[in-house]
């Protein structure tokens, strides 16, 4: 049993500048997700495997783990190798990001129309529940 | 199972240059070009300068000039002025465009809110704005007048630092405006949070005034020091750009061509005549021959087909039509041969706006020989030494580097080089190639002389020759 079914309305958020959070729960809130926030990189890894959410947006700069090792830790465990993950940073490292397996990598500052295409874009993409079911209990 | 069914995005990793800053460009190209191609997009930038230096114009033509269908510019004004009085005056200029107006371009009167709720207010109202209008430019003219409206030093402080985080947050470039004086980018902390200042100011000479567009700072990019003049015209802030020594190309070498000064006699004390791309100094009193001798330059320069440019600041254009007819010469011909007569007061203008201009005839016509009558009529539009002195200097540069031919004419007091009354002592002559000297003698007739003082890189005659004024021009006798 699952501690969770993947919310497909839930994103999980990486980030620890205050005024960056706001303006990310603003525009997804306004677009229908819910949002939820963790300081740090493990604390992220963690509410990913309980929550599985429809996506995962983090800065590369988060502590105990940054948000290129978080990316490559979801994409290792079979619960959240599925979650489209945005890298999100000041840092221009669009390369290592891809290497790290996320799906797409914006540069901050955050630009609503450009942000919600690319969550809208992977939330749509994202594989069905039955799909998952069926490959993490493979 | 690999995780293919996420859309394969890894084309967009390629897609973004890791370091490149991307440029918004002012909608004027002497600014960008001064600003090294632009403010930079997502910055935080301040405009400053006293009432009237031109700030508001500077920010109106960049906002119409960025202006687009996708994300609106958002103008803030604090002074509480009402949006008929900014549009009044916003509709005498050539970029202003009604139908952007309150659909691209969004004014809006904070002043009303700000005095009400005090300088705080600005934070929630820029959150709005984010969230409803996500503006691509915000404008608030004035900042400073935000801070009058804050009772302490310590809540201006965090209502500066509350709003830097929101303008790095969200992407957006945004434009301080304010009267701040050079001594406030110590005081306020706007100054330490900016990514870009500009200042506009105006200095009163005589009865004219002096504009300057002046960058102080501009961050992670290059950008032309210096002062650079400008005028407000109907377009906008017309700027000139300081002119700055260009660099030496590589494998540069000085022309190995000789050309003819259209002068009977000269080119053999000249060892053949000049060679291209130099500057000569020629120097004499008033009703030397200097004026003679630099349309003969020009007027030979024509005649063997080079385009050539005569700026002359000394007779009004009737006046040197009338000299130039009487050395028999078809002016219509030599026009369309390539001679460009070009007559500037310098009472009116600053040295910057008569060398640009300079520059982009040079430039539209592929000039090859220049004149200029008279250097001290361009001293006399400089305001100050120094930076005159660094003009001529760049000036001589750029003609070696684009291989131009140059007599520059100086009238000098009397027959000596050195003093004209006008403070430039050792005028320009280490800075030219070649230096020719005219002088006036004689107690019962005048007689015209003229002596070859400095040529490089010829065996120059070194005698005093006596030259003649005739219809057929000015000749050196034998």
């Amino acid at each position: 049993m699952h501690e969770a079914h993947p919310d497909t309305r839930v994103i999980l958020v990486a980030e620890r500048d205050g005024t960056v959070r706001e303006l990310q729960r603003y525009f997804l809130e306004a677009a229908g997700f819910a949002v939820e926030f963790a300081d740090d990189g493990e604390a992220a890894l963690e509410r990913a495997r309980a929550l599985r959410p429809a996506l995962v947006v983090t800065e590369i700069l988060i502590p105990r783990l940054d948000g290129l090792a978080l990316c490559r830790r979801l994409r290792e465990d079979p619960r959240t190798a599925h979650v489209p993950v945005i890298v999100f940073s000041i840092l221009a490292a669009a390369a290592r990001a891809g290497e790290a397996g996320a799906s797409a990598f914006l540069r901050k500052p955050l630009v609503e129309s450009i942000f919600m295409a690319a969550v809208q874009e992977l939330v749509a993409a994202r594989p069905t529940e039955a799909m998952e079911e069926q490959w993490t209990t493979q | 199972m690999d995780h293919a069914v996420i859309p394969d995005r890894r084309a967009a990793f390629k897609d973004a240059p890791e370091d490149l800053v991307e440029r918004m460009s002012v909608g004027n190209a002497e600014a960008d070009y001064i600003l090294g191609g632009g403010f930079p997009e997502n910055s935080i930038n301040i405009i400053m300068g006293h009432p009237g230096s031109g700030k508001t114009i500077f920010a109106e033509q960049l906002i119409f000039h960025n202006a687009s269908d996708q994300r609106p510019i958002l103008y803030f004004t604090t002074l509480s002025e009402p949006l008929a009085k900014v549009v009044r005056y916003l509709q005498g200029f050539r970029f202003f465009d009604e139908m952007k107006l309150g659909t691209q371009v969004i004014y809006e009167d904070v002043g009303p809110q700000l005095a009400k709720d005090g300088a705080p207010a600005l934070i929630p109202l820029l959150q709005n704005a984010i969230r409803t209008l996500s503006p691509k430019i915000i404008v608030i003219d004035s900042f400073k007048a935000v801070h009058d409206l804050a009772p302490s030093v310590a809540e201006r402080r965090r209502m500066v630092y509350e709003m830097t985080a929101l303008l790095t947050a969200y992407g957006t470039t945004a434009f301080l405006l304010g009267e701040y004086t050079e001594e406030d980018i110590l005081l306020y902390p706007e100054f330490a949070v900016a990514d870009g200042i500009v200042e506009l100011s105006r200095r009163r000479l005589g009865n004219r005034d002096e504009r300057y567009f002046r960058v102080y700072k501009l961050r992670g990019s290059r950008y032309l020091e210096g002062a650079h003049a400008f005028r407000i015209t109907d377009s906008g802030l017309d700027i000139y750009p300081r002119l700055v020594s260009p660099r030496m190309p590589e494998g540069y070498e000085p022309a190995s061509e000789r050309i003819s000064t259209g002068v009977q006699g000269l080119d053999e004390m000249l060892d053949g005549g000049l060679w291209r791309g130099t500057t000569t100094l020629l120097a004499g009193p008033s009703g030397a021959g200097k004026t003679t001798i630099g349309l003969q330059f020009a007027l030979e320069g024509a005649r063997q087909g080079e385009p050539s440019l005569y700026m002359n600041f000394q007779e009004n254009p009737t006046q040197l039509m009338r000299t130039i007819r009487g050395l028999g010469v078809d002016l219509e011909q030599a026009q369309a041969q390539g001679l460009d007569l070009v007559y500037a007061s310098p009472v009116e203008l600053q040295i910057d706006s008569i060398i640009v201009d300079m520059f982009r005839r040079i430039q539209q016509r592929g000039v090859r020989r220049l004149v200029i009558d008279a250097l001290g009529d361009l001293a006399s539009a400089a305001t100050d030494p120094q930076r005159l002195h660094d003009y001529l200097y760049a000036l001589v540069q750029h003609f070696a580097v684009s291989t131009i031919t140059s007599v520059l004419n100086f009238e000098t007091a009397g027959n000596t080089i050195s003093g004209n009354g006008l403070g430039m002592q050792n005028p320009m002559s280490y800075l030219s190639d070649n230096v020719l000297l005219l002088t006036v003698e004689g107690k019962e007739r005048t007689r015209r002389m003229l002596r070859v003082l400095k040529t490089r890189g010829s065996a120059h005659d070194t005698r005093v020759r006596e030259v003649e004024i005739s219809a057929a021009g000015l000749c050196v006798l034998e």
